[in-house]
């Protein structure tokens, strides 16, 4: 009896012993993305697909399952991670820990940047022909496509179309600074009777929000509404310094207090689709927030561009692109391009990409009479129009956009630091790490 | 060390290997990564720089602004929280009637994980307390997490609140291993309850001190899930612990060799603090 006892602890000291060496060689020999199940065995193939946008999950999750009934030798394992920072953060552990995926997503060229060494070039492919003019420039290099997009999105300022009314105000008219001040002011005199809380709710928690959108709204004329020549440029000027500052003291003093622990699901279901306010700055993203809470007040939204010196235009960009990891075996990167094909360009796709995803579709040969909601109509409209600006954010800095510039406007508006500080240390920051 | 024999050594070498694997390896090479300009991926080679990474950061504002903020809230907590446990356990050894059911109340926030924890008392602090403030106009109430003061406040009453209940169980277990003829032996002599407290519980329990403020202090400079939902660093940063700024300085700002350096310099200050603590702490206990 008690020598099984002895033998059992020994054999038990010896599993784990082999365990923790076992752990040790997976994580130490992980340059690249081999190793898929299946690639062997001729025809079946396996895609690992890592994703970022949360908010289309399940409609994805769908459409690869019908995919994968339509090609019986593809399994495409899906894995998403949400927003932004979260999910380039996560993409560095997955890689660094050897387990790359198939393919994932980048936002542009300093994305690109970062991992071009298992970014694999797009040759072939229907989706990269099909795609609309100048959508791909942030992932071309050298002639060579890398990426295709997921879609088009716009930001701007929502509003809500009731409220204007009421209070008199055609959102058209607000072409300049000065048309949103007098109308931002109107607003402000009225609350009581619009039952308004604020004119606006500027999220100062969310340093994306103007870290990202509203500082690229004032920084793209400087660099000719192209993310290749902001990635490019040495130095940032903030030509539009000025404007800027306005615009965003005029959001600041304008909206809900306390604007610094203010987050982006006050902003967006507590605030505005209660409608205690009457404009926010934000995307068509938005919208399916809006509309789980307040259907009414989704369908009663509008959205206008911030004027910036002058113009109206609308900020219309990729937010990700999908690229196939250079460092899968040749079957697995085809088949991963095949899929992106057929979710773009079959009918199937475009179906899925228009109805059950409300994409602004990246593509030509859509119907986007079809495109459902109110906002991404309105920004398709824009585009149409050729009257967009571009997103140069995607081409700043890494760390520029949230830790450097949203970090110092949060101290702007604390009032511990001066606008000008803020221009001198984000420029400063710019030129260090370009 | 007549035991240690050869199944001495069968016994300790898994927890040894694990050691060697888990801990030590991995110290060295983050070493060697902090000597490096790296940005963390696998398939480029680390750029050997020296100590130029180290140099960097004795000039790196965030860095040290980190370090200091997470100073001052290690020394805040630390003392709250041991107050506030030994307070508890005093209560719950006492004679009251619920102590049972206290006990297990104030030990609960300690089951709650440090994210969820986060976000629930981020909805306290700005609806809750924004409520409370307009409702009796307690201007003090409002704007909660927006200023750098409040957010550190903020963090000091979620920590104190999570900890404070496990810091208790500690005081307990010490509480009640103190014979009760001491405590007899000094009501005989007349003394009052402070003094009984003061001169026969506090030295008696001094080993529980050494363990409690060990946990609590080693705590405070590790935290981060709390610091990310509650604040999440804002606003500017001003709220940003060192475990945080690490995290942003690697993923982030894609830099690892900096990140690593800053790890590095954070264990030695960790452990000096620790260990000081310990060792001073050690020497105030009394052998029954």
């Amino acid at each position: 009896m008690k020598r099984s006892k002895w033998s059992y602890a020994f054999l038990l000291a010896l599993l784990l012993m082999l365990g923790a060496c076992g752990n040790s060689g997976d994580a130490g020999g992980s340059v690249s993305g081999d190793g898929e199940e299946g690639s062997g065995d001729g025809e079946s193939v396996t895609i690992d697909l890592y994703q970022f946008k949360v908010e289309f999950k399940e409609q994805f999750e769908s459409l690869v399952a019908q995919y994968e009934e339509e090609n019986p030798n593809v399994t495409i394992n899906v894995e998403t991670v949400g927003g932004g920072n979260d999910y380039g953060a996560t993409l560095k552990s997955k890689i660094a820990s050897g387990n790359e995926p198939d393919i994932f997503n980048i936002g542009g060229p300093q994305d690109y940047e970062d991992h071009k060494d298992r970014i694999a070039p797009i040759e072939d492919s229907a989706a990269v022909d099909a795609a609309l003019e100048g959508t791909l420039d942030a992932v071309t290099v050298d002639d060579q496509v890398y990426g295709v997009p997921y879609n088009l999105e716009g930001y701007g300022l929502i509003y809500n179309k009731g409220i204007f009314e009421e209070a008199g105000i055609n959102p058209d008219d607000l072409t300049t600074m000065e048309d949103l001040q007098a109308a931002v002011d109107t607003l402000d005199g009225m609350k009581e009777e619009l039952g308004l809380d604020a004119v606006f709710a500027f999220p100062g928690k969310e340093r994306w929000v103007y870290g990202n959108h509203s500082s690229s709204s004032f920084l793209a004329p400087e660099f000719n509404d192209s993310v290749i020549e902001a990635f490019e440029s040495d130095t940032v000027e903030f030509e539009l310094s000025e404007e800027l500052k306005n615009y965003i003291d005029m959001q600041v003093n304008y909206s809900e207090q306390p604007v610094l622990s203010l987050d982006y699901s006050q902003q967006v279901e507590a605030l505005y689709s209660m409608e205690k306010v009457a404009m926010i700055q934000q995307g068509n993203w938005a919208y399916p927030s809006i509309e789980q809470i307040a259907p009414e007040v989704a369908e009663n939204s509008g959205i206008i561009p911030i004027p910036v010196a002058g113009e109206a235009e609308m900020p219309v960009g990729v937010p990700q692109y999908w690229v196939v990891n250079s460092g899968a075996e040749d079957n697995v990167q085809q088949a991963s391009v095949d899929f992106l094909d057929w979710m773009y360009t079959s009918d199937a796709g475009k179906e899925a990409v228009l109805n059950d995803f409300n994409f602004i579709p990246a593509y030509e040969d859509y119907d986007t009479s079809q495109i459902s909601d109110p906002l991404s109509q309105e920004i398709y409209e824009y585009s149409e129009a050729g009257n967009t600006s571009g997103w140069v954010f995607l081409g700043y800095p890494t760390g520029f956009s949230e830790e450097t510039f949203g970090d110092n406007v949060q101290q702007y508006i604390s009032g511990d630091i001066t606008w000008e500080e803020v221009v001198e240390n984000s420029q400063a920051y710019w030129e260090e790490n370009r | 060390m007549k035991t240690k024999n050869i199944m001495y050594w069968v016994f300790i070498a898994p927890v040894l290997a694990a050691l060697l694997i888990v801990v030590v390896v991995p110290f060295i090479w983050g070493i060697y990564y902090s000597l490096t300009e790296w940005s963390g991926d696998m398939a480029q080679t680390p750029v050997f720089t020296g100590f130029d990474n180290y140099k960097s950061l004795m000039s790196d504002p965030t860095f040290l602004s980190a370090l200091w903020f997470t100073f001052k809230y290690a020394i805040v907590t630390v003392i709250i929280i041991n107050v506030v446990g030994f307070s508890l356990a005093l209560i719950v050894t006492s004679y009251i009637k619920s102590k049972n059911l206290l006990r297990t109340i104030f030990f609960m926030p300690n089951l709650i994980g440090g994210l969820i924890l986060g976000f629930i008392w981020q909805f306290i602090f700005t609806n809750i307390f924004n409520a409370l403030g307009e409702l009796m106009g307690v201007e003090m109430l409002q704007g909660w997490l927006a200023t750098p003061a409040t957010g550190f406040w903020g963090l000091v009453i979620l920590h104190v609140w999570q900890m404070a209940g496990y810091i208790m169980i500690i005081y307990i277990a010490y509480l009640q291993s103190i014979p009760d003829e001491l405590l007899e032996a000094a009501d005989m002599d007349g003394a009052s309850y402070f003094q009984k407290l003061k001169n026969v519980v506090m030295p008696l329990v001094a080993p529980a001190f050494t363990v409690s403020m060990f946990l609590t202090l080693s705590g405070a400079f590790k935290i981060y899930d709390q610091n990310l939902s509650l604040t999440g660093g804002g606003p500017g940063g001003t709220t940003k612990m060192i475990a945080m700024d690490i995290v942003d300085t690697a993923f982030a700002m894609n830099t690892m060799g900096l990140a690593q350096a800053k790890a590095v310099i954070f264990f030695i200050i960790v452990a000096i603090l620790s260990l000081t603590q310990v060792y001073y702490n050690k020497k105030k206990e009394v052998e029954l």
